[in-house]
């Protein structure tokens, strides 16, 4: 698999601070990679360098070969980022929101399709403030992929969802890593859970440091061998399944 | 019951007008890809004045469903106009004055009549005597009284004949100047017809349409003014921090669109917003007060184009610069209130300082407002304001030069 994304000794400093400490990695085309951390570990801090969002103070960080520096405008064509569901005017139509921010590329695109695919056709004509939090959260996804971006940025994308709305998104998000060309997605979360179903790779940052990166499942092989055992019998079901079990067998919605 | 009509006329139409864009739009197919059209990419040129265009067609039409927007910019500068527009209504000028007949003859009774009758004058009935009328002329509440001695019209030798006397103040001398001359005029219209001497030399005042200003000319011009402050100013000062919090502006910042695709959508959808409220007040203020639009109205309508986007690149600047409302805000008054009160908003510039009139003929705002009242109501050609467009020209260029340098996407 080729290469999308390098990051190459990545650093930040905010008024003599630093926040980000050189750090590197490397994305395939088509993976899902997760960033773990912490709140003020700078995993934002790293996403919005490569997004073209901050200045890199130092280090480089390419897609698809093209320097993020050097060529912003370049790559600003080829990403995509999910926002903050307030980042949308209210008293705009799904559709217009949807429309203009094609035209941001200069693009016109099938707006039905788009809603149709994240669930939301039915509410074509809704001004944004009238969704539920997993609605907005969805359309947020829909108008950051309108232009086909190479690759995805998703921060913290479940944060404040019900768990029902979490897997209903995870789904989505894995049907957009499947969908076609199959999309290289990058995101970072708070659950562990989350970073197990839907990352093909993790890498956990902690104080702007990369301090391991792998498959969740040979994370956890590396830390078995190291001989850690969980103070607690694991259970074979836990309050979430309840609560889902509870309030809505099936996730489609 | 003239306002009624007009208020409703305008929502009738309005209403009228988006049932129809609104089954047009239903009749069209939903999806039109743009390479359906044309087989061959668009060229660059093609996408930037697509993207202008969905972006300023979309917040035209986001503005026309928020009401409060909607009340701010059209509503809340009509009610300057009633306000303002009644109490310069009318083309003539009217005094207030006191008037004490002292004497009993006929003829000074039909002269009252005359006074009380005649449009110059409004005369305050509380007046009775001498001293309540220095009390009020020293209080500017009337400009001057009237007197008619007891002698005044009493025949003498068969003619009757008098002297009415004239009081003023001495903080009030041309308009006891102006109605000395006006009821001069009427007793000389008296006495040719008792004398029967047609007089030799004679003067004729002649209205000229063209030229004359009234001062509600001067209110419409400054209150259209106003409007464009409120829209071009106030409005982005406000609604850009808010965009910088919800982080619309980084979604933007994240796209390819530049900063001047979005200066200039903008701008277009302010010109947009902006005419739609100048004509509602320009038809109110026809309507109502009998203001007349001499001028030709493309010729308006561009002036005020170009008088919008100078003016709405000050709120460009402002609030491209602020990061939240507590720095937009400030600033925003600091420039807006000074230029609105220098530049002829509320108050005509002639009436104030000489030195003052210089300096507040290079505020953006006052080219502005000049040339709208020449086009409007001096019937004046865009080739003939050639200094009032340089000066809008000059202050675009510089305010942009500004707003560019100083714009932040968070």
């Amino acid at each position: 698999m080729s290469v999308i994304l390098e990051v190459d000794n990545l650093q930040k400093s905010y008024g003599g601070r630093k926040v980000v400490k050189g750090i590197s990695f490397d994305v395939a085309q088509g993976e899902v990679f997760g960033i773990l951390g912490p709140n003020g570990a700078g995993k934002t801090t790293t996403l919005e360098m490569i997004e073209t969002l901050r200045e890199i103070d130092g280090g480089h960080a390419r897609i698809n070969g093209i320097d993020v520096e050097k060529q912003p405008q370049k790559i600003r064509y080829m990403i995509g980022v999910q926002t903050q569901s307030t980042a949308f005017m209210d008293k705009v139509k799904l559709t217009e929101l949807l429309e203009q921010q094609a035209a941001a590329y200069g693009e016109r695109v099938d707006t039905h399709e788009l809603l149709r695919d994240v669930n939301l056709d039915d509410k074509a004509d809704s001004y944004i403030e009238n969704l539920s939090g997993g609605q907005k959260q969805r359309f947020s996804i829909a108008a950051a992929l309108v232009h086909n971006p190479t690759v995805f940025f998703m921060d913290e994308p479940t944060t404040g969802l019900d768990p029902k709305a979490r897997r209903n998104l995870w789904e989505l998000v894995q049907k957009i890593n499947q969908k076609g060309k199959g999309t290289t997605i990058i995101l970072t979360t708070h659950y562990m859970e989350e970073a197990e179903v839907l990352c093909d790779r993790v890498a956990i940052m902690d104080e702007g440091k990369i301090v391991a990166m792998d498959t969740p499942a040979d994370l956890v092989q590396k830390l078995l061998k190291k001989g850690f055992k969980k103070a607690r019998k694991v259970e074979q079901a836990n309050l979430e399944d309840v609560f889902l079990n509870l309030t809505g067998k099936e996730l489609g919605r | 019951m003239k306002i009624f009509w007009v208020v409703a006329l305008i929502l009738v139409i309005a209403r009228i007008g988006w049932r129809i864009s609104r089954l047009i739009r239903k009749n069209q197919p939903g999806v039109r890809p743009i390479k359906a059209e044309t087989n061959k990419e668009p060229s660059q040129h093609q996408r930037n004045l697509f993207t202008i265009w969905v972006f300023a067609k979309i917040s035209v039409r986001r503005y026309f469903r928020d009401r409060l927007a909607l009340f701010f910019t059209v509503a809340f500068p009509l009610i300057f106009l009633l306000v303002f527009g009644s109490l310069s209504k009318g083309n003539s000028v009217t005094f207030h004055v006191g008037l004490i007949n002292q004497s009993s003859s006929a003829f000074s009774q039909e002269f009252v009549g005359d006074i009380n009758n005649s449009k110059s004058f409004n005369v305050d009935k509380t007046v009775t005597t001498l001293a309540i009328a220095k009390d009020k002329m020293s209080k500017s509440e009337i400009d001057a009284t009237i007197v008619l001695p007891a002698e005044f019209g009493v025949p003498k030798d068969s003619i009757p004949s008098g002297q009415a006397q004239i009081y003023y103040d001495e903080n009030n001398v041309q308009a006891a100047q102006t109605i000395g001359s006006v009821v001069q005029g009427q007793l000389e219209g008296v006495n040719t017809q008792l004398v029967k001497i047609k007089p030799p030399f004679s003067v004729k005042n002649v209205e000229t349409n063209s030229g004359g200003l009234s001062k509600l000319d001067y209110t419409v011009s400054g209150l259209l003014g106003f409007s464009i402050i409120g829209l071009g100013i106030f409005g982005p000062v406000n609604y850009f921090p808010e965009m910088k919090k919800q982080g619309v502006l980084r979604r933007l910042h994240i796209t390819p669109l530049r900063v001047w695709q979005f200066f200039v959508s903008s701008v277009l959808s302010n010109a947009v917003i902006g005419l739609f409220s100048i004509a509602i007040m320009i038809i109110v203020a026809a309507a109502l007060f009998g203001f007349k639009m001499v001028g030709n109205y493309f010729e308006l309508a561009a002036f005020i184009t170009l008088g919008i986007l100078c003016i709405f690149g000050i709120g460009l600047a402002i609030g491209g610069w602020a990061r939240n409302e507590r720095q937009a805000a400030p600033l925003a008054n600091v420039i807006v209130f000074p230029m609105m009160f220098l530049s002829g908003t509320f108050f005509p510039r002639y009436a104030m300082p000489v030195w003052l009139q210089h300096v507040s003929a290079y505020l953006p705002l006052t080219p502005v407002i000049d040339g709208i009242r020449m086009i409007a109501t001096e019937g004046k050609h865009l080739t003939q304001i050639g200094p009032q467009l340089g000066w809008v020209a000059v202050w675009t260029i510089i305010i942009y030069a500004v707003a560019f340098r100083v714009f932040r996407w968070e």
